[in-house]
């Protein structure tokens, strides 16, 4: 017996190794008992709620970042969708100006406008072609709907466009049904609204008649179209003559620039400034 | 006494949930490192090989719940246990920190790759070649387990096994 014990006590190690290992071998083969299986879900349940709110918290923790992430995302989206809108937009425009078939546009160039300065007496507009894309001094820029202005200053990629609704702004124009010639300006004001003067009273000029450049014009191509008569103000020798402009300036994007009209010769035998528009 | 093995069970509690819901989620070439073998490594060889047997057998039955295959678990963490309490430093012993630490990582990488083989065997749910789980996974996880021992060892243990 006391050997027994001796062994017992010297090998107990072993011992309680061969009891654990028969517990563990117990447990795997009633691994299906309702006992174990109910401990086993219950583990498990546990372990699940445990990992569920540690992943809620580090969900929280990782808020910022992933709204870091949505904003780059949300950034990146709005350019792309805006290069779209501009690309179409600009797209648009120019094939609306290609379908206008009162103009032969093949002979003109094509320019977006990129800049504007309006204010109620100098207004300015800036043109994305310059004199590498042919652009040249005083040449007509014009949209399908009437004359816009003329180019007054060039450089190698952009122009500056002087505007209809620019007080320096002058040029000769003739109305479609009476053929009455005067000089369109500028004088301040509303940006939709010109001046024709130099009409004299004994003219048959009616409302609504379209004005049109012409031929007198030192710069500007014949027939572009201007506004429509408004308002007629008598005065002692001439009508003061209130033209609605054919372009709407508020929203110009596109521009078609004509060719330069050459007639120095005419320009020489008439001595005058090229920069301005005077009846003959 | 009582108090030191209150304070190592409290621990083994810990350390299995860690083990449970934090450290097996955190893998690298699909193991994870394994912190409750490095506790039973560690109380085996610091106490003995009884108390590494029964703190295997404890701990098992832990991560079993928890992972839901508890007689697998007590069975490889009994063996764990018990294998490393061959490396047992006896009390009256005159060996350094830095040999106890070697004693420590031999009992974590052999009673590691025993365990590992018992779980290889007796549990293969994705049907993996037992050479590919023993050797291959096996290495990486003993690799893995070896190193956050020798971290652990640096920052927390090197006062107990000088001890």
């Amino acid at each position: 017996m006391q050997k027994f014990f001796n062994l017992f006590s010297k090998y107990n190690s072993y011992l309680l190794f061969v009891v654990y290992c028969a517990i563990s071998f117990l447990f795997i083969k009633f691994q299906d008992d309702n006992l174990l299986t109910r401990l086993r879900t219950n583990g498990i349940g546990f372990s699940a709620f445990i990992t569920d709110k540690m992943m809620s918290y580090s969900y929280v923790l990782n808020l910022k970042s992933e709204n870091d992430r949505l904003m780059r995302i949300n950034t990146d989206l709005l350019s792309r969708v805006l290069n779209i809108e501009t690309a179409a937009f600009d797209e648009r425009s120019r094939q609306k100006i290609l379908a206008d078939t009162t103009l032969n546009a093949s002979k003109f160039i094509m320019a977006r406008v990129v800049n504007r300065k309006f204010s109620d007496r100098e207004n300015m507009l800036l043109i994305n072609a310059g004199w590498k894309n042919g652009i040249k001094k005083d040449m007509t820029v014009l949209t399908p709907e009437g004359i816009v202005g003329r180019v007054s200053t060039v450089s190698e990629h952009f122009a500056k466009v002087m505007p209809v609704i620019n007080s320096d702004f002058k040029v000769s124009v003739v109305s479609d049904k009476s053929n009455s010639m005067g000089l369109l300006s500028w004088s301040g004001g509303r940006e939709s609204i010109a001046q024709v003067e130099h009409i004299p009273i004994s003219s048959s000029l009616k409302l609504n008649e379209q004005f049109l450049t012409s031929d007198f014009s030192t710069f500007a191509i014949r027939g572009i179209p201007v506004g429509k008569v408004v308002k007629i103000t008598p005065d002692k020798l001439f009508y003061t003559v209130e033209v609605r402009l054919a372009v709407d300036f508020s929203s110009l994007t596109h521009v078609l620039i004509a060719p330069l009209k050459i007639e120095a010769e005419k320009i020489e035998m008439m001595g005058e400034n090229t920069s301005l528009e005077t009846l003959p | 006494m009582t108090k030191k093995y209150s304070l190592y069970i409290g621990i083994l509690f810990i350390v299995s949930l860690v083990q449970a819901l934090g450290l097996s989620h955190l893998t690298l070439f699909n193991v994870s490192p394994d912190i409750v073998t490095i506790f039973i490594a560690f109380i085996a060889v610091t106490v003995g090989q009884k108390s590494g047997t029964s703190f295997g057998f404890v701990a098992g039955l832990i991560t079993g719940i928890l992972s839901g295959n508890m007689g697998l678990n007590m069975l490889a963490r009994t063996i764990e246990g018990f294998i490393a309490g061959f490396f047992n430093t006896p009390e009256n012993s005159h060996a350094t920190s830095r040999q106890k630490s070697n004693r420590l990582y031999w009992a974590l990488v052999t009673s590691g790759f025993c365990a590992n083989t018992v779980l290889s065997v007796g549990y293969n749910p994705l049907a993996l070649s037992p050479v590919y789980r023993i050797f291959v996974l096996g290495f990486l996880e003993s690799l893995f387990t070896l190193i956050l021992a020798v971290i652990i060892t640096r920052l927390f243990l090197r006062q107990s096994l000088a001890d």
